[in-house]
Protein backbone atom coordinates (compact mmCIF):
# COMPACT_ATOMS: atom_id res chain seq x y z
CA UNK A 1 0.00 0.00 0.00
CA UNK A 2 3.09 2.66 0.56
CA UNK A 3 4.16 2.14 -3.27
CA UNK A 4 0.81 3.22 -4.44
CA UNK A 5 0.34 5.84 -1.82
CA UNK A 6 3.43 7.32 -2.59
CA UNK A 7 2.88 7.05 -6.32
CA UNK A 8 -0.40 8.85 -5.94
CA UNK A 9 0.76 11.25 -3.45
CA UNK A 10 4.48 12.23 -5.55
CA UNK A 11 2.76 14.50 -8.33
CA UNK A 12 0.87 17.03 -5.96
CA UNK A 13 4.64 16.65 -3.17
CA UNK A 14 6.10 18.09 -6.61
CA UNK A 15 3.50 19.93 -7.80
CA UNK A 16 3.36 21.80 -4.60
CA UNK A 17 7.48 22.20 -4.61
CA UNK A 18 7.18 23.95 -8.04
CA UNK A 19 4.51 26.64 -7.40
CA UNK A 20 6.34 27.27 -3.70
CA UNK A 21 9.64 27.90 -6.23
CA UNK A 22 7.60 30.25 -8.56
CA UNK A 23 6.52 32.01 -5.55
CA UNK A 24 9.52 32.84 -3.63
CA UNK A 25 10.79 33.74 -7.55
CA UNK A 26 8.36 36.30 -8.04
CA UNK A 27 8.69 37.75 -4.59
CA UNK A 28 12.53 38.19 -4.83
CA UNK A 29 12.39 38.81 -8.85
CA UNK A 30 15.84 40.66 -9.69
CA UNK A 31 15.09 41.80 -12.72
CA UNK A 32 12.19 43.84 -10.87
CA UNK A 33 14.18 45.59 -8.33
CA UNK A 34 16.82 46.41 -10.80
CA UNK A 35 14.32 48.52 -12.67
CA UNK A 36 13.60 49.85 -9.33
CA UNK A 37 16.80 50.89 -8.92
CA UNK A 38 17.12 52.51 -12.62
CA UNK A 39 13.82 54.10 -11.52
CA UNK A 40 15.06 55.87 -8.39
CA UNK A 41 17.97 56.84 -10.06
CA UNK A 42 15.66 58.66 -12.84
CA UNK A 43 13.54 60.48 -10.48
CA UNK A 44 16.58 61.54 -8.98
CA UNK A 45 18.34 62.97 -11.77
CA UNK A 46 14.82 64.58 -12.92
CA UNK A 47 14.73 66.30 -9.79
CA UNK A 48 11.63 64.39 -8.47
CA UNK A 49 13.79 62.87 -5.47
CA UNK A 50 15.95 64.69 -2.95
CA UNK A 51 19.52 63.57 -1.99
CA UNK A 52 18.41 61.55 0.98
CA UNK A 53 14.97 60.30 -0.80
CA UNK A 54 17.36 58.64 -3.15
CA UNK A 55 19.70 57.48 -0.78
CA UNK A 56 17.29 55.75 1.46
CA UNK A 57 15.58 54.19 -1.48
CA UNK A 58 18.39 53.00 -3.28
CA UNK A 59 19.66 51.37 0.40
CA UNK A 60 16.40 49.58 0.45
CA UNK A 61 16.59 48.16 -2.88
CA UNK A 62 20.02 47.25 -2.06
CA UNK A 63 19.38 45.46 0.35
CA UNK A 64 16.39 43.57 -0.89
CA UNK A 65 18.43 42.37 -3.92
CA UNK A 66 20.91 40.88 -1.77
CA UNK A 67 18.30 39.52 0.28
CA UNK A 68 16.65 38.10 -3.37
CA UNK A 69 20.17 37.10 -4.43
CA UNK A 70 20.98 35.27 -1.50
CA UNK A 71 17.39 33.68 -1.46
CA UNK A 72 17.84 32.45 -5.22
CA UNK A 73 21.17 31.04 -4.71
CA UNK A 74 20.28 28.58 -2.20
CA UNK A 75 16.84 27.86 -4.11
CA UNK A 76 19.21 27.31 -6.70
CA UNK A 77 20.53 24.39 -5.73
CA UNK A 78 17.06 22.50 -5.16
CA UNK A 79 14.54 23.67 -7.56
CA UNK A 80 15.09 25.68 -10.45
CA UNK A 81 12.05 27.10 -12.37
CA UNK A 82 12.49 28.47 -15.88
CA UNK A 83 9.45 31.17 -16.60
CA UNK B 1 53.45 49.04 -6.87
CA UNK B 2 51.46 46.66 -8.71
CA UNK B 3 51.47 45.94 -12.55
CA UNK B 4 48.34 45.75 -12.88
CA UNK B 5 46.51 47.76 -15.66
CA UNK B 6 42.53 48.87 -15.72
CA UNK B 7 40.81 49.09 -19.31
CA UNK B 8 38.56 51.04 -21.02
CA UNK B 9 38.57 50.60 -24.19
CA UNK B 10 40.20 50.12 -27.76
CA UNK B 11 41.34 52.25 -30.49
CA UNK B 12 43.20 52.68 -33.57
CA UNK B 13 46.62 52.33 -32.61
CA UNK B 14 47.79 55.62 -31.12
CA UNK B 15 50.11 57.75 -28.66
CA UNK B 16 47.80 58.89 -26.39
CA UNK B 17 48.46 60.33 -22.78
CA UNK B 18 45.86 61.96 -20.65
CA UNK B 19 45.77 63.57 -17.09
CA UNK B 20 41.85 61.95 -16.25
CA UNK B 21 39.70 61.18 -13.04
CA UNK B 22 40.20 57.41 -13.42
CA UNK B 23 39.00 53.96 -11.47
CA UNK B 24 40.37 53.69 -8.14
CA UNK B 25 41.49 57.17 -7.82
CA UNK B 26 44.06 56.74 -11.23
CA UNK B 27 44.88 59.89 -12.64
CA UNK B 28 47.64 58.96 -15.68
CA UNK B 29 46.03 57.64 -18.93
CA UNK B 30 48.20 55.79 -21.28
CA UNK B 31 47.82 53.06 -23.96
CA UNK B 32 49.09 49.10 -24.27
CA UNK B 33 49.48 48.74 -28.13
CA UNK B 34 49.14 45.55 -30.06
CA UNK B 35 49.44 45.29 -33.63
CA UNK B 36 47.18 48.60 -34.82
CA UNK B 37 45.29 48.78 -31.50
CA UNK B 38 45.57 50.55 -28.40
CA UNK B 39 44.08 50.08 -25.10
CA UNK B 40 43.16 53.21 -23.10
CA UNK B 41 44.66 52.27 -19.90
CA UNK B 42 45.35 53.37 -16.05
CA UNK B 43 47.60 51.35 -13.44
CA UNK B 44 45.56 49.74 -10.66
CA UNK B 45 46.36 47.96 -7.88
CA UNK B 46 43.95 45.18 -7.75
CA UNK B 47 42.48 43.10 -10.13
CA UNK B 48 39.42 43.11 -8.51
CA UNK B 49 37.44 46.19 -9.21
CA UNK B 50 34.86 47.35 -6.61
CA UNK B 51 31.30 48.32 -8.25
CA UNK B 52 31.14 52.00 -6.45
CA UNK B 53 29.10 54.63 -7.96
CA UNK B 54 32.44 56.85 -7.88
CA UNK B 55 34.59 53.73 -10.06
CA UNK B 56 31.59 53.17 -12.19
CA UNK B 57 31.09 57.00 -12.84
CA UNK B 58 34.90 57.35 -13.41
CA UNK B 59 34.68 54.97 -16.04
CA UNK B 60 32.31 56.46 -18.20
CA UNK B 61 33.96 59.92 -17.30
CA UNK B 62 37.05 58.59 -18.98
CA UNK B 63 35.80 57.46 -21.82
CA UNK B 64 33.72 60.40 -22.69
CA UNK B 65 37.20 61.91 -22.21
CA UNK B 66 38.85 59.96 -24.94
CA UNK B 67 35.83 60.43 -27.28
CA UNK B 68 36.01 63.84 -27.15
CA UNK B 69 39.71 64.80 -26.51
CA UNK B 70 40.77 67.20 -29.45
CA UNK B 71 38.84 66.54 -32.27
CA UNK B 72 37.43 63.57 -30.67
CA UNK B 73 38.02 59.31 -31.53
CA UNK B 74 36.60 56.18 -31.87
CA UNK B 75 36.64 53.98 -29.13
CA UNK B 76 35.08 50.80 -28.46
CA UNK B 77 34.74 50.80 -24.81
CA UNK B 78 34.91 47.76 -22.51
CA UNK B 79 32.52 46.95 -20.03
CA UNK B 80 32.98 48.07 -16.37
CA UNK B 81 35.67 45.79 -14.50
CA UNK B 82 38.45 45.48 -16.63
CA UNK B 83 41.49 44.92 -14.53
CA UNK B 84 44.49 42.93 -16.09
CA UNK B 85 47.31 41.25 -14.34
CA UNK B 86 49.52 43.43 -16.32
CA UNK B 87 50.03 44.97 -19.84
CA UNK B 88 51.28 41.28 -21.15
CA UNK B 89 48.27 39.58 -19.79
CA UNK B 90 46.20 42.11 -21.82
CA UNK B 91 48.38 42.02 -24.78
CA UNK B 92 47.40 37.95 -25.02
CA UNK B 93 43.23 39.33 -24.60
CA UNK B 94 44.06 41.31 -27.85
CA UNK B 95 45.81 38.99 -29.60
CA UNK B 96 42.41 36.35 -28.95
CA UNK B 97 39.71 39.36 -29.81
CA UNK B 98 42.34 41.50 -32.39
CA UNK B 99 39.44 40.58 -35.34
CA UNK B 100 36.51 41.54 -33.27
CA UNK B 101 37.83 44.70 -32.13
CA UNK B 102 39.13 45.62 -35.43
CA UNK B 103 35.43 44.83 -36.65
CA UNK B 104 33.83 47.04 -33.91
CA UNK B 105 36.32 49.88 -34.75
CA UNK B 106 34.97 49.90 -38.42
CA UNK B 107 31.68 49.26 -37.24
CA UNK B 108 30.96 52.47 -34.70
CA UNK B 109 33.75 54.60 -37.11
CA UNK B 110 32.75 58.03 -36.62
CA UNK B 111 29.80 57.90 -34.40
CA UNK B 112 28.72 58.29 -30.69
CA UNK B 113 25.97 57.24 -28.69
CA UNK B 114 23.48 59.34 -27.73
CA UNK B 115 20.54 58.77 -24.97
CA UNK B 116 17.12 59.53 -25.11
CA UNK B 117 14.22 59.18 -22.27
CA UNK B 118 10.50 60.68 -22.88
CA UNK B 119 9.30 60.92 -19.15
CA UNK B 120 5.23 61.43 -18.61
CA UNK B 121 4.39 64.03 -16.80
CA UNK B 122 1.22 62.72 -16.34
CA UNK B 123 -0.54 65.97 -17.69
CA UNK B 124 -1.51 67.13 -21.49
CA UNK B 125 -1.64 64.68 -24.31
CA UNK B 126 1.24 62.14 -24.79
CA UNK B 127 3.04 62.81 -27.91
CA UNK B 128 2.92 60.30 -30.62
CA UNK B 129 5.52 58.23 -30.14
CA UNK B 130 5.78 55.98 -33.31
CA UNK B 131 6.13 59.74 -35.24
CA UNK B 132 8.99 60.82 -32.57
CA UNK B 133 10.76 56.92 -32.91
CA UNK B 134 10.69 58.18 -36.72
CA UNK B 135 11.99 61.42 -36.58
CA UNK B 136 14.88 60.33 -34.26
CA UNK B 137 15.74 57.25 -36.40
CA UNK B 138 15.72 59.85 -39.74
CA UNK B 139 19.08 61.07 -38.06
CA UNK B 140 20.54 58.06 -36.57
CA UNK B 141 22.29 54.95 -37.74
CA UNK B 142 20.98 52.37 -35.48
CA UNK B 143 19.13 52.24 -32.02
CA UNK B 144 18.28 49.88 -29.66
CA UNK B 145 15.32 48.52 -28.15
CA UNK B 146 13.43 50.29 -25.71
CA UNK B 147 14.06 49.61 -21.92
CA UNK B 148 10.41 50.98 -19.87
CA UNK B 149 11.93 50.46 -16.78
CA UNK B 150 9.45 52.26 -15.30
CA UNK B 151 5.48 53.25 -15.82
CA UNK B 152 6.59 57.02 -16.49
CA UNK B 153 8.67 55.84 -19.42
CA UNK B 154 7.23 56.33 -22.56
CA UNK B 155 10.36 55.96 -24.71
CA UNK B 156 14.04 54.97 -23.58
CA UNK B 157 16.65 54.45 -26.65
CA UNK B 158 20.28 54.51 -27.08
CA UNK B 159 21.09 56.00 -30.73
CA UNK B 160 24.37 55.60 -32.91
CA UNK B 161 24.41 58.71 -34.50
CA UNK B 162 27.48 59.79 -36.79
CA UNK B 163 29.64 62.80 -35.20
CA UNK B 164 28.81 65.34 -37.61
CA UNK B 165 24.78 64.82 -37.14
CA UNK B 166 24.75 65.08 -33.61
CA UNK B 167 23.95 68.77 -33.67
CA UNK B 168 20.90 67.68 -36.00
CA UNK B 169 19.98 65.08 -33.42
CA UNK B 170 20.10 67.56 -30.76
CA UNK B 171 17.85 70.08 -32.90
CA UNK B 172 15.52 67.30 -33.50
CA UNK B 173 15.02 66.75 -29.62
CA UNK B 174 14.68 70.38 -28.89
CA UNK B 175 11.86 70.21 -31.18
CA UNK B 176 10.33 67.23 -29.76
CA UNK B 177 10.68 68.81 -26.23
CA UNK B 178 9.22 71.91 -27.56
CA UNK B 179 6.23 70.66 -28.65
CA UNK B 180 5.16 68.57 -25.89
CA UNK B 181 6.85 70.47 -22.56
CA UNK B 182 3.68 69.83 -20.88
CA UNK B 183 3.19 66.14 -21.11
CA UNK B 184 6.68 64.98 -21.39
CA UNK B 185 9.97 66.05 -19.83
CA UNK B 186 13.35 64.82 -22.23
CA UNK B 187 16.51 63.21 -20.56
CA UNK B 188 18.73 63.61 -23.51
CA UNK B 189 22.52 62.58 -22.71
CA UNK B 190 26.01 61.86 -24.34
CA UNK B 191 27.65 61.36 -26.46
CA UNK B 192 29.22 58.42 -24.76
CA UNK B 193 31.01 55.28 -26.42
CA UNK B 194 28.92 53.26 -28.32
CA UNK B 195 28.52 50.87 -25.72
CA UNK B 196 24.98 49.26 -27.08
CA UNK B 197 26.59 48.41 -30.54
CA UNK B 198 29.22 46.46 -29.67
CA UNK B 199 29.37 43.04 -27.99
CA UNK B 200 33.22 41.96 -27.51
CA UNK B 201 32.63 39.11 -24.65
CA UNK B 202 36.26 38.80 -22.93
CA UNK B 203 36.12 35.81 -20.36
CA UNK B 204 37.34 36.24 -16.64
CA UNK B 205 40.04 33.41 -17.82
CA UNK B 206 41.84 35.91 -19.94
CA UNK B 207 42.94 38.01 -17.25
Amino acid sequence: MFIVDDLLVRPFVSLIGILQAMAINELFDRSELHDQLKENQLLYELGERSKDEYETHKAEIEAELELAEEVQSRLSGRVEVKG
Amino acid sequence: MSDHVYAYGVLEQQDLSLTVDGVEGATELYTVDYKGLSVAVTDIETTDVERSDENVQAHDDVLQTVLTHEDGRTIVPMSFGMAFKNARTLKGVLRGARRAFRKALNDIDGTVELGVKLVSTGDGDPPDLSEVRDRLSSVAINETDDDLFSDRLLLNRSYLVAREDQAAFGAVIDDIEAEHEESVLVKYTGPFAPYNFVDIQIGAEGR
